[in-house]
């Protein structure tokens, strides 16, 4: 079945079975691969996507109910690495292997629109994203540093 | 006589996996890194290829051939650090490749020369000949920029600086390296440059960049293995015998033919046993070797995905299903301790006389369960096989291991073999042996012609690892009036695989006047073992510590300080003066509120058992444990010696990073058996720490002897992080726990419920 999907700001044909995860959507019809599959079941966030200003777990969200709405992926976060959390994540050399970070950045990029100065709780709650490489202690401090550079 | 030599006399089998075994401080770059488009191997562009290392376009611009795969650790950043440092240019124009093993192999070992058979792999990053043959190159590419600048200015070589890029003299004359790039590289010294020594370095050990390839990370656009989409790929989605060593009996394709996109079925044979090596490998390829499989493909993976749960397959579990349960081995594997071992590993004076000399006598027991890596990128790897010629994409923690394992497979000749190294979403160990390359090579041979991106499902990943292995230990020591052991014995057994090597990996059993130490392998174990961040460490250091608390407990001596007294007897000054600097940085002593305590324990990765070698790390756990018995960790105190650190941060994040996956480890990681079958697939049956459970982390570099090495630092926080949290357990409840994982315990105490 063909579904028109708004990503990063344009409209993109998939072909697809309705109940494919727009997980594999993403990746593999549309060949946006940033967003990465960790788990398959909403456990990790490595596949976190941003629709509709909700940051979402794509591999858990069917493609028949991504019409209508309006996805980011990491590639339309700031394709130049323009968004302070880019920039801070690499100042403050936070990925290890990386594998998991495009879900970090995308999940900390929703809770620093809803909550510009996020204490260590809100951080709690909103990243609770899973990194094997243990990354977590940078991930905060950087969540932190960004938030003070927005306020600047 | 040497220490090493006083330790072979006395026993020690010193079976090191590679001096260092190194599974995290294997590493890469990838910025652009080997995948689709880079360039081939044979082609250079325009620019002058100095070495095999190092090459610098006409533009100025520097590539550094990498030869690890960059895993986590920064293993790539780190090669363009040491070029940095000999080279004098500008930090922005360095960027890195993976060396082709291709190319290697080519040219008769470039570089797998550096660091012998396991070239592309041992040793990490900091390792001395891989620094050497950085340094030595860039340092020969500097001397040429200059004396090719010279004979332009008139003026002699020895006279001109080399600073940022730009070469200059003072007459006045100054030019960037771009100008004189083509001459230089027809330059001949005389004498190649030897590398600066310590002394003089301006960027090693002082600047600590971040990795380099984190824009590309952030940005989405790095290429991990799942993400390489060559021209025309199809995907398989794979299932492999339940039960390891069954065997596939028949399946049904007809059931799923008509399925949207599939397009076949493959079925994958296990390799013949006994095969002869078709290639010199790194790793023996008996550890590569297929089992019996089973792959659907189809145009999309989730086509692929959905086709292969509706496949009716009928698979013969084989011996391995007599084990109906996880308890089943682990009292195999306790009764195997409780025997006299088959091997001795140590054995120094007369332990059976200490103990019939009476006494105050302390047993125990211990277990480690198995464990898989869950690295957070599934295996996959991607394989487009003709009748003569490979080309593998692949997330290898290895690239040279891949590339043999691509000839084993194929049988293709090494020069019709291509082996693409992609980023790599986590190795922990998991990614050495090549045999998720081999699998995906198998696959691909029964689809011919077209590229295949063959994916381990989650659960297939987990249920199919190669496992920290299930070990068991018995261990008796016998104390003498000072309260200090005179006499230590220890059974340890597991299945085959199991790493006894690392049993080299402390001082304990070295200081102690008369020590035993057997082992025994439960043969019909049948779930394959494979190194596990810290092989072998992570379990020994776990018995020895834990026992080594017992025993301070028996003595009624404070851990730290007992443990002071017993490691102030070994040669490496590095042991006491961790411990001394977490007396002082912990708040050890300092008086907490009913409910928390404070644990220690030490050890060393790769110490082969002398001293001066490997990296000797402390840690203290606060923790706390509620009456119901619910654990929480508040804080960790790292201390370190590695003798000396290149890049501090690199260093911070490792053990960071390291700190976490040992709590893990220790506190909830295990895999349950069910009729030969592994039960866990999913992060939700195997929990790791989040965010919310981090701990506040504290490392001290105070620790450091600076002991001319830069030894391994991702493995090292792994062994005593579990030890020193349950030894904080114990004080708090009074309920030791001696299995891992702590969370599987009753830890209730003062009348709390669990
Ligand atoms: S892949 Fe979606 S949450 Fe893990
Ligand atoms: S950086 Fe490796 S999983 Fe997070």
């Amino acid at each position: 079945m063909a579904f028109t999907l708004n990503v990063n700001g344009t409209d993109m044909e998939v072909d697809a079975a309705p109940e494919t995860p727009l997980l594999w959507a993403l990746r593999d019809h549309l060949r946006l691969t940033g967003t990465k599959f960790g788990c398959g079941i909403a456990q990790c966030g490595a596949c976190t996507v941003d629709i509709d200003g909700v940051a979402t777990r794509s591999c858990q969200f069917p493609v028949e109910a991504a019409e209508g709405v309006k996805i980011t992926t990491i590639e339309g976060l700031g394709a130049e690495g323009e968004h302070v959390l880019q920039k801070v994540w690499t100042e403050m050399n936070v990925p290890q292997c990386g594998y998991c970070q495009s879900g970090m950045v995308m999940a900390a990029a929703a809770l620093l629109k809803d909550i510009p100065e996020p204490s260590d709780a809100d951080i709690d709650l909103y990243v609770d994203n899973i990194c094997r490489c243990g990354t977590y202690p940078r991930v905060r401090q950087a969540i932190h540093r960004a938030a003070e550079l927005l306020k600047a | 006589m040497t220490e090493h030599m006083k330790l072979s006399r006395r026993g020690f089998i010193s079976t090191m996996l590679g001096t260092g075994g190194a599974l995290v401080m294997g590493l890469s770059r990838p910025v652009v890194a080997a995948t689709l488009g880079a360039k081939p191997w044979d082609s250079f562009g325009e620019g002058a290829a100095f070495t095999p290392w190092l090459q610098i376009d006409p533009t100025g611009k520097v590539t550094v051939y990498v030869t690890h795969p960059d895993i986590g650790n920064g293993v790539v950043t780190q090669a363009c650090s040491y070029i940095r440092e000999e080279l004098a240019c500008r930090w922005e124009d360095i960027r890195a490749e993976y060396a082709a093993p291709e190319r290697d192999h080519a040219l008769g070992g470039v570089y797998s020369e550096v660091g012998g058979p396991l070239g592309y792999f041992s040793g990490r990053s900091t390792f001395e000949d891989r620094r050497t043959a950085y340094m030595t190159a860039a340092a020969g590419a500097r001397e040429r920029l200059k004396a090719a600048a010279a004979e332009a200015w008139g003026v002699d070589a020895s006279e001109i600086t080399a600073e940022e890029g730009v070469l200059s003299h003072a007459s006045g004359q100054s030019a960037p390296y771009a100008e004189f790039v083509a001459a230089a590289a027809a330059v001949t010294l005389a004498e190649e440059p030897a590398p600066k020594p310590r002394e003089e370095w301006t960027f090693l050990t002082k600047a600590s960049p971040a990795k380099i390839q984190i824009p590309e990370i952030v940005t989405g656009r790095a290429v991990y293995g799942l993400d390489v989409r060559p021209p025309g790929m199809v995907y398989a989605a794979l299932r492999q015998s339940p039960v390891m060593g069954g065997q596939l009996v028949s399946y049904d394709f007809e059931a799923i033919r008509d399925m949207p996109g599939v397009r076949a079925v493959v079925e994958v044979k296990p390799t013949e046993p006994g095969e002869p090596d078709r290639i010199k490998p790194a790793f023996p390829l008996g550890a590569s070797v297929t089992g019996s499989a089973i792959a659907v493909i189809a145009d999309h993976y989730w086509q692929a995905r959905t086709a292969l749960d509706a496949l009716p397959v009928v698979w013969d579990d084989g011996p391995g299903a007599k084990w109906l349960n996880i308890e089943m081995m682990e009292e195999a594997a306790m009764a195997a301790v409780r025997a006299p071992g088959e091997t001795v590993e140590l054995s120094v004076g007369d332990v059976a006389a200490e103990f019939e000399a009476g006494g105050t006598v302390v047993e125990a027991e211990y277990l480690t369960p198995y464990c898989d890596h869950v690295q957070l990128e599934p295996l996959n790897c991607t394989a487009l096989i003709t009748e003569n010629s490979a080309e593998v994409w692949a997330p290898a923690q290895h690239t040279q291991q891949a590339f043999f394992v691509t000839v084993q497979e194929t049988g293709l000749a090494p020069e019709q073999v291509k082996l693409h190294q992609t980023y790599v979403g986590g190795g922990f160990g998991r990614r050495v042996f090549g045999d998720d390359t081999r699998m995906a090579v198998a696959v691909a041979k029964g689809y011919p012609g077209v590229p295949v991106q063959v994916i381990w499902s989650r659960e297939e990943s987990v249920r199919q690892g190669r496992y920290r292995p299930l070990m068991g230990a018995h261990m008796k020591a016998r104390l003498d009036d000072d309260g200090l052991p005179s006499a230590l014995q220890m059974r340890v057994s597991g299945g085959p695989g199991f790493f006894s090597n690392g049993l080299a990996n402390t001082a304990f059993p070295l200081v102690v006047p008369n020590a035993q130490i057997e082992s025994t392998v439960v043969r019909d174990f049948h779930i394959k073992a494979g190194p596990l961040r810290g092989p072998g460490y992570n379990s020994f250091v776990f018995f020895h510590e834990s026992f080594i608390d017992e025993l301070a407990e028996a003595a009624g001596a404070d851990p730290l300080d007992y443990r002071i007294r017993i490691y102030e007897k070994w040669e490496d000054e590095g042991w006491v003066k961790i411990l001394n600097v977490l007396k002082e940085k912990s708040g050890w002593g300092t008086p907490l509120p009913t409910g928390q305590a404070r644990g220690v324990a030490i050890g060393n990765w790769g110490m082969g058992g002398r001293p001066q070698h490997g990296t000797t790390l402390g840690a203290v756990v606060h923790a706390e444990v509620s009456t119901e018995g619910r654990v929480k960790v508040h804080r960790i105190d790292v201390a370190f010696d590695s003798g000396r650190v290149m890049n501090r941060d690199a260093v911070q994040v490792q053990l960071e990073g390291g700190a976490i996956f040992g709590l893990n480890l220790a506190m909830n990681e295990k895999l349950n058996v069910q009729n030969g079958r592994i039960v866990e697939g999913n992060y939700d049956e195997y929990p790791l720490i989040r965010m919310a459970d981090t701990p506040e982390i504290h490392i001290h570099f105070e620790g450091l002897t600076d002991h001319d090495r830069y030894d391994e630092i991702g493995e090292p926080p792994v062994g005593p992080v579990g030890p020193a949290l349950a030894s904080a357990i114990a004080q708090i409840t009074g309920k030791r726990p001696r299995s891992q994982p702590y969370r599987e315990h009753d830890l209730s105490w003062g009348g709390g419920e669990a």
